[in-house]
């Protein structure tokens, strides 16, 4: 055998039969779930092989007339998720930020260490770091319970099922996805170009605004794009922490697919979160090929 | 301006303190209160008592006997069980192909590598629940009985690309010269990867493994959707347990896992740090 068709027949083991896992049971149900958003739900929760695009037009507002209405709980819903997305990321944000700056000033040992205690939660159960939440929030729960003992409150305060509780829940869940990034870019930071700024004449204020925020900018970026996506679509932290009263665009969707039995709408649903998504990975990309465009011409 | 900017770190390092409290002490709270003996309000410290945990864990305890019994106790160890089995399977599935991409990847030249790369990626930046849905619509619509192997196969399409991330890291901060001397030296392909690239390779493989088990062992979101009704994974049972009412047993698991998290996560995470 020649060098060429040899590394040819490993490259084929190494990739045949994950590749055939991968395109049945991974790009497969993908495509398969993008194909029912556009067919129409049957009458027993099965479906039925029409084109039928009123499931977005449920959402939308071009319902199907002969049999559903056209109801904007949906799209309020999917707006209210968006909003509590955005602002999980703004409080990751303000979480993380100031303490990657302090991080990154450490010696090696301290910042592989404390790089460590950020990551470490992000393999501890999802569940059990909500749940948590449950007993510090609920009304008899460990805050409620201190405030009446010092006689601060007279009746306990209504904490969890809020969406307080759920932007809560969100920032502590996500602090790994938005911390990471963000200090990859402070770590990055040139301070000589802080240094020049401040000799310069410009105030801390104004260096921060012209100078650090720029400088970290990709991080950011890249922070609230991995955070706001999985928060958009989550189900399990409204569902735990939101009750019934606070509901969200996963949580919805969860309904269609184990409740309701609407498995099309269920995907129409799914395939919204997953537009915003792509829409979201576009303009990240876009931006970012910008910036390291402007750069390069900078040089 | 000196004593500004000494505030201003200080206040920096305090922030950062805060960061960190945030972080740890509600797990803090919850291991301390894991051991309240007043059965009715777990936050009202009544006394120390281990009787949630032996109850857990099946002993016979004066719990058992009254009113408050979980009667689950079966169910539970059932739901460890088919966790473990669970992580056990796609541990190693996912190792052995995540590794094979990363290899593929970062030691041939071929066409699609861009491809692969964003596959690799897709689950990461994916919402769980629409893997989870399109998993449900395929395994429903294909014949496939859900259970623990609808469990096993959706886990790993999600889990290898964990492995991968981690394995493809050392790779590509290998010293490759190792490999071009070995092969000097006389040593065919097989005799190379085995004897040096397979030894630098090995700690990222088996934290990527690690790692893998212990996501596996706490992913809820997919599994919740792919399980069906007849098999129960332990972050599923606690999951239902939060939404039927909270009992002070809860608290024991949730802390029991947490160590368990913490011990296997900080071995994955030593050995895909470590540089030699």
């Amino acid at each position: 055998m020649s060098i060429a068709s040899r590394r040819r027949f490993q490259l084929g083991l190494l990739l045949g039969p994950v590749s055939a896992f991968l395109a049945v049971f991974f790009l497969g149900p993908l495509a398969i779930m993008v194909v029912t958003s556009f067919l129409a739900p049957g009458l027993y929760g099965g479906v039925e092989w029409t084109f039928y695009p009123h499931n977005f037009g449920r959402i939308l507002g071009f319902a199907d007339p002969m049999f559903e209405e056209f109801d904007p709980i949906y799209i309020a819903i999917f707006l209210r998720s968006i909003e509590i997305a955005a602002l999980t990321v703004l409080a990751t944000l303000l979480v993380c930020y100031p303490a990657a700056f302090c991080i990154a000033r450490l010696s090696e040992r301290w910042k592989n260490f404390c790089l460590f205690l950020i990551t470490l939660p992000f393999f501890t159960s999802l569940i059990v770091r909500l749940f948590v939440w449950v007993l510090i929030l609920r009304q008899t729960g460990l805050v409620n319970e201190a405030l009446l003992s010092t006689g601060l409150i007279e009746r306990p305060l209504d904490l969890i099922y809020t969406k307080g509780a759920i932007i809560l829940g969100m920032t502590y869940v996500f602090i790994p996805f938005m911390f990471m990034p963000v200090y990859a870019s402070v770590e990055k930071l040139d301070w000589t170009l802080v240094r020049a700024s401040l000799d310069l004449g410009a105030g801390p204020v104004r260096t921060f605004w012209r100078i650090i925020l720029p400088l970290t900018a990709p991080g950011i970026a890249g922070g609230a794009v991995i955070v706001f996506i999985p928060a958009l679509g989550n189900f399990v932290v409204p569902a735990v922490l939101g009750g019934a009263k606070v509901m969200m665009f996963g949580n919805l969707i969860e309904q269609q697919f184990l409740a309701a039995r609407n498995w099309p709408f269920g995907a129409a649903l799914a395939m919204m979160v997953m537009s915003v998504m792509l829409v979201l990975m576009i303009a990240h990309v876009v931006l970012s090929g910008r910036r390291s465009a402007a750069a390069a011409l900078a040089r | 301006m000196k004593i500004a900017r000494s505030l201003f770190n200080g206040g920096l390092v305090a922030y950062t303190a805060l960061f960190f409290a945030f972080i740890y002490i509600p797990l803090v709270v919850i291991a301390v209160y894991s051991f309240n003996a007043n059965p009715v309000n777990m936050m009202t410290w009544t006394g120390f008592t281990t009787e949630w945990y032996a109850q857990v864990l099946g002993f016979k305890t004066k719990v058992s006997e009254s009113a408050l019994y979980i009667e689950s106790t079966g169910q539970l160890l059932q739901a460890v069980w088919n966790s473990l089995v669970i992580a056990a399977s796609t541990t190693a599935i996912a190792t052995v192909f995540g590794t094979a991409i990363a290899i593929a990847l970062y030691r041939f030249e071929f066409v699609g590598q861009r491809f692969y790369r964003v596959v690799m990626f897709m689950p990461m930046l994916m919402p769980d629940i629409v893997l989870g849905i399109a998993l449900l619509i395929f395994f429903v619509n294909s014949g496939i009985k859900l259970g623990l192997t609808t469990i096993i196969i959706g886990q790993c399409t999600f889990l290898i690309s964990y492995v991968f991330i981690v394995v493809s890291a050392r790779l590509a901060g290998m010293d490759r010269t190792l490999e071009h001397a070995s092969a000097d030296l006389g040593a065919n392909e097989w005799m190379t990867f085995r004897r040096v690239v397979l030894p630098q390779l090995f700690p990222a493989i088996v934290g990527g493994a690690l790692l893998a088990f212990i996501i596996s062992m706490d992913d809820l979101v997919i599994t919740y959707f792919i399980a069906g009704v007849d098999v129960t994974t332990l972050p599923m049972f606690i999951f239902s347990m939060l939404r039927r009412g909270i009992k002070p047993e809860i608290n024991a698991i949730a802390v029991m896992m947490l160590t368990f998290s913490f011990v296997v996560a900080s071995l994955g995470l030593y050995l895909r740090s470590r540089q030699k």
